[in-house]
């Protein structure tokens, strides 16, 4: 459950914060979400990098179909001679793997600064 | 452990980000680039999906309205003169900034700060040259001379930093995220500088070439291989124009000793072959409805984005439209409701070179007459990227700067001439073109071009009131015959350019009998002008193509000159294959290949049109004779220039057995014959190797004309392999590299009417539907409607900006 709450805020993060803050500044972000929500390590790591790695693969997609512009293929070309679609899949393992180490790095914060439960067998 | 796990983690997910936030070697920042709201992907969307009903620009007087039609040509409505160029320079900044500030770069010798080390031996040439130091001198001139020309150029650099102060990442032209730097303020000096770019670009001299050749040929040979004036003289000026002036006295030395008799060192880089254009002007009396209609196509080299951008500039004074240099203020080539001008480069040696003798190491000091003058030491600084800055002394003379001497390319025998050019001269070519955008007669028209210098143009005129003109204008050398053809003596004053033709005596005509005015890169004048003219690379084809076709052609109209734009007859092979033929006689006869190549060569029309099979195997096989007939010349180790094209047509038709065709090392005495057959050798061994390559020797494809990205490793932003005709020396001069880089054809009637095709797009952006859309159009001969628009005129409208 806080798996696909955290997935959807960082969906929500990257889609309205993006276009205001360079890429650390969503990786701050999803760390600072993952660490309120605090799904298990693995959720926050899956959460974090699905939102962010689908969005930047959905918002490259809008805008090569809106725009229906030739430089995907061109950039593919110039960067090694890969076409526009091999990017958008390199943009979704870049944006999975910032969103990822993100949010993990969020749940490992949040659980280092929680205090441990001490004597919990004497009330 | 909790707080291992933590440390450790975010140690990864911060080196992750920093990894792909640097460059790599030669690989840009990944995540930047990548990054869909800030990176290349933003740079997909096309302006018309950017478009801003309003934009904030301070500092106007008034609101300034900008309407882009359906080709996103800007038509800028402006209160005033400040206000528009204002304007211009933050319209233009938004779909040509990296062009502006790369093509700056590259003329102020810095592209080491954006590439790094390969760039450094051009940017200390660039340096060397002086442009710098030559756009300095200008700013320095219209500080002291022209504060009213200052102002608008200030506010046109003011107009593209605010566009630059709001530019965000997402909006950055992509080739600053690829090469990973971000733009700088734009600067009054960075237009001037932009300016004498164009001189570096068009000017070019074979004083080196020609002091080798005199060398080995003597003076003699070299007259006839190389003769002033061609015998098929048909010059900028018609040759009837009687000189009504009289000429300024000019003092020959009795001796004139040169300093070197033989070089052995590469000469400066020249402008490309083919870069040239054509302009002309027809009189009322020879066009249909009765109006002059002027047509000009610059030649330059094809690049992307576009040297050229299209636009319209109006105050409730003037309206004006046509091509503008990004960069620079006003249109370039253009018209207005009551004149229309274009420009051809008017070539001439422009640039010579002085020995100097220094007193000492120190160069401190050089020799002049019985004096030792001081010299001055500029210190150039050139950022290197990744590197340290490299510190570059360059030692300057009155003449000019040193260019060559033991610090840059010591083992030259050409170290220690100095450079004199009219470029490092304070001069004012932006108030010509200011002036010129609101001229309204030929007056003024003439009152414009007194203020420009370099590099020197052929403009062609024509007015509503029918004047037609055509005014050969630059800040000329007075020389003496033969001043400057071969390096000179820089410790004789004699040697010294006795100062300059004054405006008024620069060849110009106005109204000529003929009912036309032209120009094609050709002789300026014939040998009755009274000062010396010299220049090694005059167009001998082109000039003689257009003049004949004006001459025959009455009831002219728009069509008319738009087809002769686009005339793809090729003059030189009329002229040279029925000879070439003829030598050829029986050679190969036989052989299956010849036979073949034969037939499409002697059933050709000459027209180089892109379907056409026999301009290729002419273009060889002309290109292949010439080659072995220069061939004895070029063995020599030093460099030199051959004959032209014109002149071996000349010695091949007229003396086929002259002493310069035989070969030196041979008993036989060989004649033309000998080598229009090795040339067709040749074409037959390199076709072979094409066909079983390539396959289609179509001409289109021979030449496979390509429109280059600025950057030439940026291959998938330029458009290779278009289909067109045309070639070197046809009036339609699209070669592979080089062509009409902007055609427009203007009738003055009551309504002008105009039209205009660039090879390119308004946009810069290589992601924009705009980028390139004319391309395919300017290939096929065809134009856009460039008429002028009113702001409340509604069809065609792409969109509007209001900027307050």
């Amino acid at each position: 459950m806080r798996f696909i709450l955290l997935t959807i805020l960082v969906v929500l993060l990257v889609v309205f914060l993006g276009p205001l803050v360079p890429f650390w500044g969503l990786m701050i972000g999803i760390g600072l979400l993952s660490a309120l929500i605090l799904p298990t390590g693995f959720g926050g790591f899956m959460g974090g990098g699905l939102g962010m790695g689908f969005t930047w693969v959905g918002i490259s997609i809008y805008l090569g179909l809106t725009s229906a512009s030739a430089l995907p293929d061109k950039m593919g070309e110039l960067l090694g001679g890969v076409s526009g679609m091999t990017l958008v899949g390199v943009v979704g393992i870049l944006g999975f793997l910032l969103g990822g180490f993100s949010g993990l790095s969020g749940v490992l914060f949040r659980k280092m600064i929680k205090p441990s439960p001490r004597n919990i067998y004497r009330g | 452990m909790k707080f291992l796990s933590f440390i450790l983690v975010f140690l990864m997910t911060v080196a992750l980000a920093i990894v792909i936030s640097i460059p790599l070697g030669q690989i840009p920042p990944i995540a930047p680039l990548l990054d869909p709201n800030h990176g290349f992907w933003q740079n997909t969307l096309s302006e018309d999906q950017l478009a801003k009903e309003e934009i904030s620009l301070k500092n106007l007087s008034a609101p300034v309205e900008v309407v882009y039609d359906e080709n996103l040509i800007p038509h800028i409505f402006a209160q005033n003169e400040e206000d528009l160029y204002r304007a211009q320079g933050y319209v233009t900044a938004q779909h040509r900034l990296w062009q502006m500030e790369f093509q700056t770069m590259a003329a102020a010798g810095r592209i080491s700060e954006i590439v790094g080390p390969m760039a450094l031996d051009l940017d200390r040439m660039t340096r060397r040259k002086g442009l710098a130091f030559g756009a300095e001198l200008g700013l320095k001139y219209l500080q002291e001379k022209d504060p009213e020309t200052l102002a608008l150029v200030e506010a046109y650099a003011d107009g593209v930093n605010q566009y630059i102060a709001q530019l965000n990442n997402a909006r950055l032209p992509v080739e600053y995220k690829i090469l990973n730097y971000r733009p700088e303020p734009w600067s009054a000096f960075k237009s001037l500088l932009l300016l004498k770019y164009m001189s570096d670009m068009l000017v070019g001299d074979r004083d080196l070439e020609f002091t080798n050749l005199k060398a080995i040929l003597g003076e003699s040979k070299l007259n006839k291989l190389f003769p002033e004036f061609p015998k098929d003289n048909d010059p900028v000026i018609e040759a009837s124009r009687v000189w009504d002036f009289t000429p300024i006295a000019i003092t020959r030395p009795d001796s004139i000793a040169y300093p070197m008799e033989q070089l052995i060192a590469s000469p400066l880089p020249q402008p490309v072959e083919g870069v040239g254009s054509n302009n002309w002007a027809v009189a009322g009396k020879k066009t249909k409805n009765g109006n002059p209609i002027l047509a000009n196509d610059p030649h330059l080299s094809l690049n992307l984005p576009s040297l050229w951008y299209s636009m319209q500039l109006t105050t409730p004074q003037h309206s004006v439209k046509g091509a503008t240099l990004p960069g620079a203020l006003g249109v370039i080539s253009g018209f207005n409701e009551n004149i229309a001008w274009g420009v051809t480069n008017a070539t001439k040696d422009a640039r010579d070179w002085y020995k100097i003798v220094f007193q000492d190491e120190t160069r401190a000091t050089y020799k002049y007459g019985n004096e030792w003058r001081p010299t001055q030491f500029r210190v150039e600084e050139i950022k290197v990227k990744g590197e340290a800055t490299f510190l570059d002394t360059v030692v300057y003379t009155h003449y000019g700067p040193v260019v060559y001497d033991k610090s840059f390319r010591g083992d030259r025998q050409d170290t220690n001439f100095a450079l004199k050019w009219t470029v490092h001269e304070g001069s004012n070519e932006q108030k010509t073109f200011i002036l010129m955008n609101k001229a309204k007669n030929h007056a003024d028209y003439n009152a414009a071009l007194d203020h420009y210098a370099a590099p020197a143009q052929n403009f062609v005129f024509a007015a509503k009131n029918g004047d037609i003109a055509l005014r050969i204008q630059g800040k000329f050398p007075l020389k003496w015959k033969g001043q400057g053809k071969y390096f000179m003596d820089g410790s004789n004053p004699k040697m010294e350019w006795q100062g300059y033709i004054p405006n008024s005596q620069n060849p110009s005509t106005l109204n000529p009998e003929r009912g036309f005015v032209s120009s094609a890169n050709q002789h300026p004048v014939d040998p009755s002008y009274p000062y010396y003219v010299f220049d090694n690379s005059y167009e001998h084809y082109r000039n003689r193509r257009i003049n004949n076709s004006l001459r025959e052609m009455e009831q002219i109209t728009v069509e008319d000159m738009k087809n002769l734009q686009f005339d793809d007859y090729n003059l030189q092979a009329a002229e040279a294959l029925p000879v070439m033929l003829r030598y050829l006689g029986e050679h190969k006869a036989g052989t299956p290949e010849a036979e073949k190549y034969l037939k499409e060569l002697s059933d050709w029309n000459y027209k180089a049109a892109p379907n056409q099979k026999a301009q290729s195997l002419y273009s060889i096989w002309f290109a292949e004779t010439a080659e072995s007939v220069w061939r004895d010349l070029r063995s020599y180790d030093v460099p030199l220039v051959s004959p032209n094209s014109y002149q071996t047509i000349q010695l091949l038709t007229n003396s086929p057995k002259d002493s310069v065709f035989d070969i030196r090392n041979t008993e036989a005495l060989e004649t033309a014959e000998f080598h229009v057959r090795v040339g067709f050798d040749s074409l037959l061994v390199a076709m072979k190797k094409w066909e079983e390559e390539e396959g289609d020797y179509s001409w289109a494809n021979y030449k496979k004309t390509t429109i280059q990205h600025l950057v030439p490793t940026f291959k998938s932003f330029s458009v290779s392999n278009i289909y067109t005709g045309g070639g070197s020396g046809i009036v339609n001069a699209t070669g592979s590299r080089h062509g009409a880089s902007w055609r427009m054809v203007v009738e003055l009637g009551d309504e002008v009417e105009a039209y205009g095709i660039y090879p390119g797009g308004q946009s810069g952006n290589p992601g924009s539907k705009y980028y390139a859309n004319f391309i395919t159009k300017w290939a096929n001969g065809e134009y856009l409607n460039f008429n002028l628009r009113t702001p409340d005129q509604t069809d065609g409208v792409l969109f509007k900006t209001s900027l307050k």
